[in-house]
């Protein structure tokens, strides 16, 4: 136990020492400062400066992704509680896409202090018959059949109340 | 079934039949755009135009924000009190989660292969820093210690307790760091930075109100002893109850155990450096004044 406490002692903490070191002022002068006179090219260093491209690839970790990157396989829920969307998708008249950072498009939402709504995005296909199955799904939560606002056109069902985390583990059952 | 029968085929087909899209063929969809009121030219534009009858309203004569009328309004009445004093100087920490942190990783957002600090973090979106509003870095809180399994070399520049602990239980390092407020906004946003041309600053040491938390070992400050650090690690899984894994042999030790230099902003490159992001090159001083104020840092 001590020998590898020892160990850990010593390698864990390597670079954390060397990082000690140089701040320490008295043993500055011990570290290298070989890495940035290593070039000795007499004409370049003339102008002051040296050119180089090895530490180029830590400038091109620093630039940001353009795209959302797809997430990498998990076998069932990640560690997060993330669910990905099942291979096939499942055989329903409808289809919920997943959004763009692929989570489950349903919002809940308040307006006025007192106005709840869930808002269902991303819906194509048979959205009729999505509506059904949503309002007797919460009948059978609640026992009161929700309003609800179909939009066709974008694709939308807004439901009266607050639901979203129900509506999420539901979709989720499904396969969406 | 070949392509031009189908309903996109049909599509297409028509599509590519029209003529070329030029200024003179575009317009918005019906209802998109709804036309401003001019105000002053007759029927609801005209009248008062908006400005509701007499007194300083319509006369645009109104006492500045705040004021009531005369009485003593609520910002002068509310007394001034010692606990607030400085309030708007006072270093903030925006909190990541341990469960988002994972999360991150779960979708791919953040790469655990690669040293996590506070550039990575902001390039996935994973938080998000305002240096102008008095933020001084991220701060780990311990929310999702209990599902949170990555092995990662994590820096932030606050940690509680348990989150160290949640991080060092599953095999990673987690250290925490001071960043000024131009270093910081450096970090976050390095592209606009080294797009300006300007040579990369030396990272400054925290004042006298911070250095005593980053010199501490349990807060796994980055100017703290090493030894006392792997002290702290052991008492810290003795309180909680876990032993730490022997990172040792871990395939990924030399990543894990990759530090910055106190003086140092980014992984790999020193202070002082110009980058030249069109050629693709990195410039490195060779004057000895200079390379003396920078510090002549070997970088890793």
């Amino acid at each position: 136990m001590s020998a590898s406490v020892r160990s850990m002692s010593w390698t864990v903490c390597r670079a954390a020492r060397v990082a000690y070191r140089a701040f320490n002022p008295a043993t500055r002068s011990l570290s290298t400062g070989a890495c940035l006179r290593t070039e000795s090219n007499p004409a370049e260093g003339s102008r002051g400066f040296i050119e180089s491209t090895e530490e180029f690839r830590f400038v091109e970790r620093l630039v940001p992704p353009s795209r959302i990157p797809t997430p990498p396989k998990h076998e069932g829920p990640a560690p997060s509680g993330w669910i990905p969307p099942s291979a096939t998708p499942p055989s329903l008249p409808y289809m919920i896409r997943r959004s763009r950072m692929h989570n489950v498009p349903v919002y809940s939402d308040i307006k006025h202090g007192n106005q709840h709504s869930t808002l269902l995005r991303k819906i194509e296909g048979d959205i009729w018959a999505l509506n059904k199955d949503v309002k007797e799904f919460l009948l059978g939560l609640t026992g009161k059949e929700p309003p609800t606002q179909v939009n066709e056109i974008t694709g939308t069902i807004r439901i009266k109340g607050q639901f979203d985390k129900e509506l999420k583990d539901w979709l989720l059952k499904k396969g969406f | 079934m070949s392509l031009t029968k189908t309903t996109a085929g049909k599509t297409i087909d028509i599509v590519k039949n029209l003529p070329r899209i030029t200024l003179a063929n575009l317009r918005p969809n019906p209802g998109a755009k709804k036309d401003e009121k001019h105000r002053g030219r007759g029927m609801h534009g005209g009248n008062k135009s908006g400005r509701g009858h007499k007194g300083e309203r319509q006369r645009g004569n109104r006492p500045r924000l705040g004021f009531e009328g005369g009485q003593t309004p609520f910002y002068l009445i509310v007394p001034k009190y010692g606990y607030n004093a400085n309030h708007s100087r006072r270093p903030q920490y925006p909190p990541l989660s341990l469960r988002r942190l994972q999360y991150l990783i779960d979708l791919g957002r953040v790469d655990p292969m690669q040293p996590i600090d506070l550039t990575q973090l902001v390039n996935c979106r994973g938080v998000a820093i305002q240096p102008l509003k008095r933020d001084y870095g991220i701060q780990l809180i311990d929310e999702g210690a209990d599902i949170f399994s990555a092995k990662v070399n994590l820096e932030v520049q606050v940690a509680s307790e348990k989150a160290i602990a949640a991080v060092e239980r599953n095999g990673g390092v987690i250290t925490t760091s001071y960043y000024d407020p131009r270093s910081l906004q450096i970090l976050i946003k390095p592209v606009p930075f080294l797009m300006s041309g300007d040579p990369i600053p030396k990272r400054l040491l925290p004042g006298e109100d911070l250095l005593p938390y980053y010199t501490d070992a349990s807060n796994r400050g980055y100017l703290a002893d090493p030894d006392k650090v792997q002290a702290a690690r052991l008492g810290l899984a003795k309180k909680y109850g876990y032993t730490i894994p022997d990172i040792t042999r871990e395939i990924f030790f030399e990543m894990l155990v990759q530090r910055k230099d106190p003086r140092q902003i980014f992984f790999g490159l020193s202070p002082g450096w110009v980058v030249n992001m069109a050629d693709k090159k990195i410039l490195k001083p060779t004057d000895d004044k200079v390379l003396q104020y920078y510090g002549n840092m070997k970088s890793l």
